[in-house]
C-alpha cells in the first residue's frame, strides 16, 4: 500500500489536542502605510519591464506610484538606501493549502477537503487561519501571496489568493472566489474489462451533471418570479459566478487522458479553463494553445512518473511549455504535507532554469505568470505604477538559495520577517550562550 | 479416502506411508494390494494390454519408430519393436500414433481451495509453530479435495500426474505426487511427502511478523537455525535426560529433513531478485534447493548455472498483449514491459542454455509452447521439462517421466508429434488404466465423391468434397460452377451427419442430411425443408487435393531481430563501465571537502580509480584521458545518509516491535530506476535504512551507486555494519488510527524501557554462550540457540554495528543518550534529529553525529518545532552534521540542499558542502574511502555546469572509483535509443499480435513507491 494512502487512512481518528501549543504566531500585522516611502539605490527587477540599476521605486498608500531612476519624492517620503539590494515583486504561489491546514498528521487542524465529492460551496477563505505560523515562515522567503486551495472530491470548492499579512481572512484576501477547482478523476482504465461503466466515466458525468444543474439553477435565479419552482441550496448558489463566466474553472488534472478530457469538456461548456498540474501537458501543447488553456504547473521537484521517462522530465516542463507558446507559471504541489514547505517555491522555478528554461521566464513563472493566470495581474506580479507595493528587497537573486529576503512589503506595509523559527532560533542561540558553550565558525 | 493421511500427523508415520507406497509402486508381479475390505464382488478385471503399432518416444530424444509396450496391473512389463504379445493381452492397435511418457504437472493447486481473503486468522492447524506462518508440518493432503473436472481437464492436456503444492504459508507443509487416475484414492498417491516447499509470501494478506520481503528472509534463516539447533537439542537431551527438556516442536521436526537435504525443498519466488535470494539462503545452510521461478530468470541468466539450484520450475504464462490501442495507452507501459513481451518465451530457452535442469508448469502447447519453440527451446528440452526433469526432481525417476520396464504405466497417446501444430491427444494411460481423450470413431472422409440425392420429385446428381478430418472435417457441394458449403458437420461412429442449403436445390430452407459410411460408400437419410423425406448415396471417387498453403505459420510471423538496446529497462546497462587507466580532469574549480580546502583552476588526477592528486598545473601519464573543465567545478560524490532507494518489498518490517534481524542487504533492487536517478544529481553513495516504525528497526546497508552491477557489486563493502533505531510518534504508532493503541510501546516512557530490554537480554545471551563455550565436556549439553536478533544487538554493545536512529525531540534524543550512556554504546547518527538544536551540547560531547533536513517541518506534531537552523547550529556547537534526504526525489538535489546551511545560520558555504560529503562519510565510517578528494581515496566525484551551491546548477558527470556513471550527454543518447527500442517492440507487437481483447499483459515490475507523505508527489 503507498504509504500516503495508509497514513491518512489512519489519520480518521481523533486527536487529543489540548495540550496543543498551536496558538497565535508572534509576528504581529503590520498597520496600513502611512506616508510615502521610497526604496532607492537598489536595482529594480519590474519583471514586465526593464530591471533598472540604481534606481527610485516609491509607493504611498499600498499602490506603487513610481519607478525610474529620477523619482520626484513627495513631502515626507521615508527614503531608505537599499544600495547593493534588489527589489522584486513578491512571488506568488498559486496552488497551496495554506491557512487551511497546521501540521497535516493532526487531523483537527485540517480543514481543506469537505466531505462529499460536488463541494462547491466550501470556500478557502472562510476557514483561512491567519495566525498559523507557516505564513510568516513563507513570507519570510519572499512569498507574500499565496492561492490557498481546498482539495478532494471532484469539485473541491473555491479558492482565495491571500496576502499573508493581516488580522482577518477578510483582510488579507487580494482575490475571492478566484476560481473553482475541479479534480479531474484519474483515468486510468480498469484492470480486468468489465461490463460495468468505469468509475471515471461515472465521475465525469457526475461533474457533468453539477454544471448541468447549476446552470438550470442559475437560470431560474436570474428569471426568478413569485412562482419560482426552485427551492434554495448552498452548492449551486456557489456555482452561479461560474456558469456566468465571471470566474475561471481551475482543472487540477495530470495524465494526458485526463487533460484530453478536460479541455474537451471544459470547450463543450464554453468555460475559461485553467489547468492544475499537466504533468504530460507538453505531449498535448498544440491541444492547449487552440483552447487558449494556461497551465499552473504544481512545482518542479518531482520523480517522473514513468520508469523509462528522462531523469529530468518533471524538471523540463516549464522549458517545454514554453518553447511551445503555452502560457504557465510554476505553483506548489497544494498538498497538505507540502504546505509547511511552500518557502521553497522560488527554486521549483530555478530547477526549471537549470534545465532551459530562460533565467528572466523563471522569475516569472512565480511573480507575473501566476499573477495573470489567477486574474489578478491589474495589482500584483510585476512591479508598475498603479500595481500593489506588494514586494520584496533581497541581497540577490531570489531563486538562488543562498539569497538573503532582507524586507517584505504587502500593500506599502512593512512586513515582520521574523517567524517560529526565527524565534527558536533565538531561544536556543541564548541557550548555548548561556551555557558559556562556544560557537564555532565556519571556515 | 484421504482421511488416512489427514490422520498420519507425525513425520515417521508418513515416511512409512511413503515406503509403503513406493514398494507398491515397484511391485510388478502382482496387482496393487489394498487394505481396505472389499464390499461386494471383487473387480478383477484383466489388467494386461498391449499398445501396438505406436511410434514410442521412451524418453526425451529416444524413440522406437514402431514398437509395442506391453503393461500389467499398471505396470510397464516391456517395450520394443519386437515384442511378443501375449496372449491373454487386450490389444491396442495405435498405427499411425505416437506414444509418449505421461507428462507431470510440476506445480500445482489441485484441489486445494485458495485461502479466504476474508479470514480473521491465519490458517489454523493443531501442530502451530508459535510463526503461524511457518506450517511445515503441514501435510497438503490435509487439505486435498479434488473436483473430478480439474482432473479430466489435466488428463485432457496429456497429464498422468501432478505435484499437490500447498498455498499458504512461509513453510509451507509438504507436497504431494498424485497419479491422475478416475477417483484420487490411496492408491493414487505416489508420494505423500513429495516435496518442502518455501516461499517468500505469506500467500494470505495477514498481518503479524513477517509482513516484508526482508522479514520473511530473516524468518526462513532463523527457522533454519532453529531446526538445526533442534536436532543437536534434541540429540544433547537424549544423552542426558536429567536437564530440562527442549520444548517439541512438529514444525523443527519436520524441518529436520530440509536441513540434511533427505527431502527436495521448492523454493516458490515471485520475482526475478528472489531466485538470487533463494540462492543465498541455500548457500548458507548449504542447501541443495528447486524454485519455482518468476518467468522472469533471463534477468539473473549470468548467475547460472549455481551450485545450490538443482531445477527450476518454470511458469510459461508468457504475456501475449500489451495495452497499444492508442498512444496514451502504450506511454504508460515501461520500457521492461515491452521487452518482457518480447523476452518472455526466450526464458525457457536461456536457462537450457545455461545449463539447468528445468521443468516447466502449465505450458500451453498451442500458444506458448511455440514461441518459446521459436525462442530456441528445443522439443527435446521441452518432453524433458514435462516428463524426466520433473521426475528427477521429485526423486521418482525409478517410477515415472519415461516409457520403461518397470515404471509406471504413465502413457499418453498423440495422433503426431506432441509439439506439432493441430495434434491432438487421444487417450492418457495412468497407472494401465485407458482414459479416452479424443473420441477416435471418426473416419476420414476426405476427398471427392459422387452424390445422387432422390428429392421426392427429382434426383440430383452432384459432387460433395471433403477435407480436413474428424471433428474437424469441413466439406461443400459442388454443382457446376456452384459451390454450396456443408454446415453443422458432425462426424462420429462411422455416421457423417450435416446440413446446406436447399435453394439451388429446388427446396429454398435448410436440408439435413446423414450417412453410414463403410468402405468407401455412403448411403443416407435427409429431411427437406417442408418436411418431406429423401434418400441419397454416395461413392468415394478422389483424393483431396493438395492442401491449400496454409497461411504464415506462427513462426513465420515472429520477427526475429533482436533490438540493439542492450539494456534491462530504461537506463540500465549491466556490468562496470571501463575504468581507464588515468584520468586528468583540467582547470576547474575543485571542492575538495578535505585540507586542501577550494581550487581555483585546478586539476585532479586519478590513477587506477583512486585520487593521485589535486592541484593545479597537474601533468598525467601518456595515455591519461584528459576531461577540460574549465568553468565547471567539481566536488566529492554526494553522499545520502538517508534513502529507501534500491529496496525490494516493504522498508518496515513492523510485524514486531523489535526486528534487529531484518537486513536492508538481503532486499536491494539492483534495477531501481531511483539509483541512476540520483547519480544524475552527483550522488554517489546512499545509506539504506530500514523504516521507523519499530524502536529497533533492522539492520541497513550502505550503497555505492554502482549502476548496472548486481545486489553484491552495489555494496559498500567497506562500510561497517548498521542498524536503524526510531523514537517518537512512528514506534508508538501515533498517526497509525485507533486499531493500533495496544503494541508495547505506546510512550515515549515504553520506547526507553523496552530498548533497555533488549540490551539487558542481549548481554544474558552473550552469557548464555560464554558459559556454554566455556563447559570443558559439551557432549550431552543442550546448547544455546542461536538468536540473529540478540546477535545484532550484542553487535552493537562490541561496537560492531553503527545505530541510526530516527529521532525528533530533545526528550527522546536525550533518553537514547542517556541509554547509550548506561550500555557503553555509540550512536553513530541521530537520524531527522529536528530538535537537535536543543541538545546539541550533548551531542557535540558524546561525538555523535546528526544527520537532518535541511528545512522539513510541520508535517507532524512531534516535528512543530523543527527550524531550518537546526544544521547550522549544532554545527556551530562542534556536532558532526550531514543533510539528508529520506526520499527517492529530494536525493537528486543534494548539492542544493546543503546551499540552506548557507542560508539558515550562515554556515560557510565549503563547510555547507560538507554536510552533503565527508560529514556523512564520517558518519558512515567511510571517510577513509570517500567523502573528499584527497589523494589515495576512491575517485567519486561529479562535475557541475556551475556552482555547486547554485540552485541554476545542474550535475554534468558522475564518477564513481574513476568509472563514470553519468554524463549528461550519454543520458541524451540513451533517451533516444530507449524512445526508439520502444518503437521498435511496440511495432513488432503490432504486426504479430493477433489476440483483440483477451489476452495477459506483461506485469509492471512490482515495486513500492517509499515516498514519504510529506513529499511533493502526485501518485
Amino acid at each position: 500500500m503507498n504509504k500516503r494512502t495508509y497514513i491518512l487512512q489512519f489519520l480518521a481518528i481523533y486527536w487529543v489536542l489540548i495540550a496543543f501549543s498551536l496558538q497565535a504566531s508572534n509576528q504581529v500585522p503590520a498597520p496600513p502605510q502611512d506616508h510615502p516611502i521610497a526604496l532607492t539605490g537598489g536595482t529594480i527587477y519590474t519583471v514586465s519591464g526593464e530591471t533598472i540599476e540604481n534606481g527610485t521605486i516609491l509607493f504611498e498608500d499600498g499602490k506603487i506610484t513610481a519607478i525610474g531612476t529620477t523619482v520626484d519624492l513627495p513631502e515626507g517620503t521615508e527614503v531608505i538606501d537599499i544600495s547593493g539590494k534588489r527589489v522584486y515583486p513578491s512571488l506568488i504561489d498559486a496552488n497551496t493549502v495554506l491557512g487551511l491546514v497546521e501540521v497535516a498528521s493532526v487531523r483537527a487542524t485540517r480543514d481543506y477537503s469537505e466531505t462529499g465529492d460536488i463541494t462547491p460551496e466550501a470556500h478557502a477563505g472562510t476557514a483561512f487561519n491567519p495566525d498559523s505560523e507557516l505564513l510568516p515562515v513563507t513570507r519570510a522567503n519572499g512569498i507574500a501571496l499565496a492561492m490557498s486551495v481546498p482539495t478532494g472530491g471532484l469539485i473541491s470548492g473555491t479558492s482565495a489568493l491571500m496576502m499573508l499579512d493581516g488580522w482577518t481572512w477578510e483582510e488579507m484576501a487580494l482575490k475571492t472566489p478566484a476560481g473553482l477547482h475541479v479534480r479531474w478523476p484519474s483515468m486510468v482504465p480498469p484492470k480486468k474489462p468489465s461490463k460495468e461503466t468505469p468509475r471515471y466515466l461515472k465521475n465525469i458525468e457526475k461533474i457533468k451533471t453539477t454544471f448541468a444543474q447549476a446552470r438550470a439553477y442559475a437560470a431560474a435565479a436570474k428569471n426568478a418570479s413569485e412562482q419560482s419552482t426552485h427551492e434554495s441550496s448552498a452548492r449551486w448558489e456557489a456555482m452561479i459566478p461560474v456558469v456566468e463566466g465571471k470566474i475561471p474553472v481551475f482543472v487540477h488534472a495530470n495524465s494526458i487522458r485526463q487533460i484530453q478530457a478536460a479541455v474537451s469538456w471544459a470547450a463543450a461548456e464554453k468555460l475559461k479553463m485553467i489547468l492544475v498540474g499537466g504533468y504530460d501537458a507538453w505531449r498535448v501543447t498544440d491541444l492547449l494553445k487552440t483552447y487558449d488553456i494556461p497551465v499552473i504547473i504544481t512545482g518542479t521537484h518531482k520523480l517522473p512518473r514513468r520508469r523509462w521517462e528522462a531523469y529530468n522530465t518533471p524538471f523540463s516542463l516549464p522549458k517545454k511549455l514554453h518553447d511551445a507558446g503555452v502560457k504557465f507559471c510554476i505553483g506548489g504541489s497544494g498538498f497538505a504535507f507540502s504546505t509547511a514547505h511552500t518557502r521553497n517555491l522560488p527554486y521549483h522555478a530555478a530547477t526549471a532554469a537549470a534545465h532551459g528554461l530562460p533565467a528572466m521566464e523563471a522569475l516569472k513563472a512565480v511573480t507575473l505568470y501566476p499573477a495573470e493566470i489567477i486574474g489578478a495581474a491589474e495589482r500584483v506580479g510585476s512591479l508598475e505604477s498603479g500595481k500593489d507595493a506588494t514586494l520584496i528587497v533581497t541581497n540577490g537573486d531570489p531563486l538562488e538559495i543562498m539569497t538573503q529576503i532582507e524586507s517584505v512589503y504587502i500593500q506599502g506595509r512593512k512586513i515582520d520577517v521574523s517567524s517560529r523559527h526565527t524565534d527558536l532560533y533565538e531561544k536556543y542561540q541564548e541557550k548555548y550562550r548561556q551555557k558559556n558553550i562556544p560557537q564555532q565558525e565556519s571556515e | 479416502m484421504i482421511t488416512l493421511f489427514l490422520r498420519c500427523k507425525t513425520n515417521r508415520q508418513l515416511s512409512a506411508l511413503l515406503l509403503l507406497c513406493l514398494l507398491l509402486g515397484s511391485s510388478l508381479s502382482i496387482s496393487a494390494q489394498t487394505t481396505t475390505p472389499t464390499t461386494g464382488l471383487r473387480d478383477n478385471a484383466p489388467t494386461y494390454h498391449a499398445l501396438t503399432n505406436a511410434r514410442i518416444v521412451t524418453a526425451p530424444g529416444k524413440e522406437i519408430p514402431k514398437g509395442v509396450i506391453l503393461l500389467k496391473a499398471g505396470i510397464i512389463k516391456a517395450v520394443g519393436e519386437k515384442i511378443e504379445i501375449p496372449a491373454d493381452a487386450r490389444v491396442w492397435d495405435y498405427s499411425g500414433r505416437t506414444i509418449y511418457p505421461g507428462l507431470i504437472e510440476s506445480y500445482s493447486h489441485l484441489g486445494i481451495a485458495k485461502p479466504d481473503p476474508k479470514a480473521e486468522k491465519g490458517p489454523e492447524h493443531t501442530l502451530a509453530h508459535w510463526n503461524p506462518f511457518v506450517l511445515a508440518a503441514r501435510n497438503v493432503l490435509e487439505n486435498f479435495q479434488p473436483k473430478e473436472k480439474d482432473i479430466s481437464a489435466l488428463r485432457a492436456k496429456g497429464y498422468t500426474s501432478a505435484l499437490v503444492v500447498p498455498r499458504q504459508g512461509i513453510f509451507r507443509g509438504s507436497s504431494a505426487l498424485v497419479s491422475l487416475g478416475k477417483t484420487i484414492g490411496k492408491a493414487q498417491i505416489i508420494n505423500p511427502e513429495a516435496a518442502q516447499h518455501i516461499s517468500f509470501r505469506k500467500g494470505i494478506s495477514q498481518s503479524g511478523y513477517p509482513n516484508s520481503l526482508m522479514g520473511s528472509i530473516a524468518l526462513i534463516r532463523q527457522i533454519l537455525l532453529d531446526a538445526q539447533w533442534y536436532q543437536s537439542a534434541q540429540a544433547a537431551y537424549r544423552q542426558n535426560p536429567t536437564q530440562p527438556a527442549p520444548a517439541a516442536d512438529e514444525a523443527l521436526l519436520a524441518l529436520q529433513g530440509v536441513i540434511n537435504n533427505k527431502i527436495p525443498v521448492i523454493f516458490e519466488v515471485a520475482t526475478e531478485n528472489n531466485l538470487l535470494r533463494a540462492l543465498t539462503i541455500a548457500r548458507e545452510f548449504n542447501l541443495s534447493i528447486n524454485v519455482k521461478g518468476s518467468g522472469r530468470e533471463y534477468f539473473h541468466i549470468a548467475a547460472l548455472p549455481h551450485p545450490q539450484l538443482n531445477t527450476l520450475i518454470l511458469p510459461t504464462d508468457f504475456p501475449d498483449k500489451l495495452a497499444l490501442d492508442t498512444p496514451e495507452s502504450s506511454l504508460d507501459l515501461s520500457l521492461l514491459q515491452l521487452q518482457h513481451w518480447e523476452q518472455a518465451p526466450t526464458n525457457p530457452a536461456k536457462i537450457a542454455a545455461a545449463g539447468v535442469p528445468f521443468a516447466l508448469t502449465k505450458p500451453d502447447f498451442a500458444k506458448e509452447l511455440p514461441r518459446a519453440k521459436t525462442a530456441g527451446l528445443t522439443e527435446k528440452d521441452a518432453l524433458a521439462a514435462l516428463t524426466t526433469t520433473p521426475a528427477k526432481m521429485l526423486g521418482v525417476d525409478n517410477i515415472l517421466g519415461s516409457i520403461a520396464v518397470g515404471k509406471r504405466a504413465h502413457l499418453l497417446v498423440s495422433d503426431k508429434g506432441l509439439f506439432e501444430k493441430g495434434r491432438e491427444i487421444l487417450d492418457v494411460w495412468v497407472d494401465g488404466e485407458r482414459f479416452q481423450i479424443k473420441d477416435q470413431t471418426a473416419l476420414d472422409v476426405s476427398g471427392k465423391w459422387q452424390a445422387s440425392l432422390n428429392f421426392p420429385n427429382a434426383s440430383h446428381s452432384l459432387a460433395l468434397s471433403f477435407s480436413g478430418k474428424a471433428a474437424k472435417t469441413k466439406g461443400k457441394i459442388v454443382r457446376d460452377s456452384l459451390e454450396i458449403p456443408l454446415k453443422n458437420f458432425s462426424n462420429t461412429l462411422n455416421q457423417i451427419r450435416f446440413s446446406t442449403s436447399g435453394d439451388s436445390l429446388g427446396h429454398p430452407g435448410t436440408v439435413g442430411l446423414s450417412a453410414t459410411v463403410i468402405d468407401g460408400k455412403m448411403t443416407g437419410i435427409g429431411d427437406l425443408p417442408d418436411g418431406q423425406t429423401f434418400t441419397w448415396t454416395a461413392t468415394w471417387e478422389a483424393a483431396p487435393e493438395a492442401a491449400e498453403k496454409e497461411e504464415h505459420s506462427e513462426e513465420e510471423k515472429v520477427d526475429k531481430t533482436p533490438g540493439n538496446y542492450m539494456g534491462i529497462g530504461a537506463y540500465f546497462q549491466r556490468g562496470t563501465p571501463e575504468q581507464p587507466a588515468g584520468v586528468l580532469v583540467k582547470n576547474a574549480t575543485i571542492w575538495t571537502s578535505g585540507p586542501q580546502g577550494t581550487l581555483e583552476n585546478a586539476d585532479i588526477h586519478i590513477v587506477k580509480g583512486k585520487i593521485a592528486a589535486v592541484g593545479q598545473s597537474l601533468s598525467g601519464g601518456k595515455n591519461d584521458l584528459v576531461i577540460d573543465a574549465a568553468g565547471k567545478h567539481i566536488t566529492p560524490g554526494l553522499i545520502d545518509a538517508h534513502s529507501h532507494a534500491a529496496v525490494d518489498g516493504s522498508v518496515n518490517e513492523g510485524g514486531q516491535a523489535v526486528s534487529a534481524e531484518v537486513r536492508i542487504r538481503d532486499v536491494i533492487d539492483q534495477f531501481d530506476i531511483a539509483m541512476y536517478r540520483q547519480l544524475a544529481g552527483g550522488l554517489t553513495v546512499i545509506n539504506i535504512l530500514h523504516g521507523s516504525a519499530n524502536p529497533i528497526g533492522g539492520q541497513n546497508a550502505v550503497l555505492k551507486l554502482r549502476w548496472g552491477a548486481d545486489a553484491e557489486g552495489l555494496l559498500l563493502k567497506e562500510a561497517p555494519e548498521g542498524i536503524k533505531f526510531a523514537l517518537g510518534e512512528n514506534v508508538k504508532q501515533s498517526n497509525w488510527g485507533d486499531n493500533f493503541t495496544t503494541r508495547y510501546p505506546q510512550t515515549r516512557m515504553g520506547v526507553q524501557q523496552i530498548i533497555r530490554d533488549r540490551f539487558k537480554a542481549a548481554r544474558e545471551y552473550q552469557d548464555h554462550w560464554t558459559k556454554f563455550s566455556s563447559q570443558k565436556k559439551k557432549r550431552g549439553v543442550i546448547p544455546p540457540r542461536r538468536d540473529l536478533e540478540l546477535e545484532a544487538l550484542l553487535e552493537i554493545l562490541n561496537g560492531e554495528r553503527f545505530i541510526h536512529c530516527h529521532s525528533y525531540r530533545q526528550d527522546e534524543i536525550l533518553m537514547l543518550v542517556r541509554v547509550a550512556e548506561e550500555f557503553g554504546f555509540r550512536i553513530a547518527t541521530f537520524q531527522h534529529v529536528l530538535e537537535g538544536y536543543k541538545v546539541a551540547d550533548e551531542l557535540a560531547t558524546h561525538n555523535f553525529g546528526a544527520s537532518t533536513f535541511s528545512d522539513w517541518w510541520a508535517y507532524k506534531f512531534e516535528v512543530f518545532d523543527a527550524i531550518p537552523h537546526n544544521g547550522a547550529l549544532m554545527h556551530h556547537a562542534g556536532v558532526n552534521v550531514s543533510f539528508n534526504s529520506d526520499s527517492n526525489e529530494l536525493s537528486r538535489r543534494m548539492n542544493t540542499e546543503a546551499a540552506k546551511a548557507v542560508k539558515y545560520g550562515g554556515v560557510s558555504p565549503a563547510d555547507a558542502l560538507k554536510f552533503v560529503t565527508i560529514n556523512p562519510a564520517q558518519q558512515l565510517g567511510i571517510d577513509q574511502h570517500t567523502g573528499s578528494l584527497e589523494v589515495g581515496k576512491d575517485a567519486d566525484f561529479a562535475i557541475w555546469n556551475g556552482p555547486p551551491l547554485s540552485t541554476y546548477s545542474s550535475c554534468e558527470q558522475t564518477w564513481i572509483e574513476g568509472r563514470k556513471y553519468f554524463d549528461i550527454a550519454d543520458d541524451r543518447e540513451m533517451q533516444a535509443a530507449v524512445i526508439a527500442e520502444r518503437a521498435r517492440i511496440i511495432e513488432k507487437y503490432r504486426k504479430t499480435a493477433t489476440s483483440g481483447g483477451k489476452g495477459k499483459m506483461p506485469a509492471k515490475r512490482a515495486k513500492i513507491h517509499h515516498s514519504h507523505h510529506w513529499h511533493d508527489d502526485d501518485e
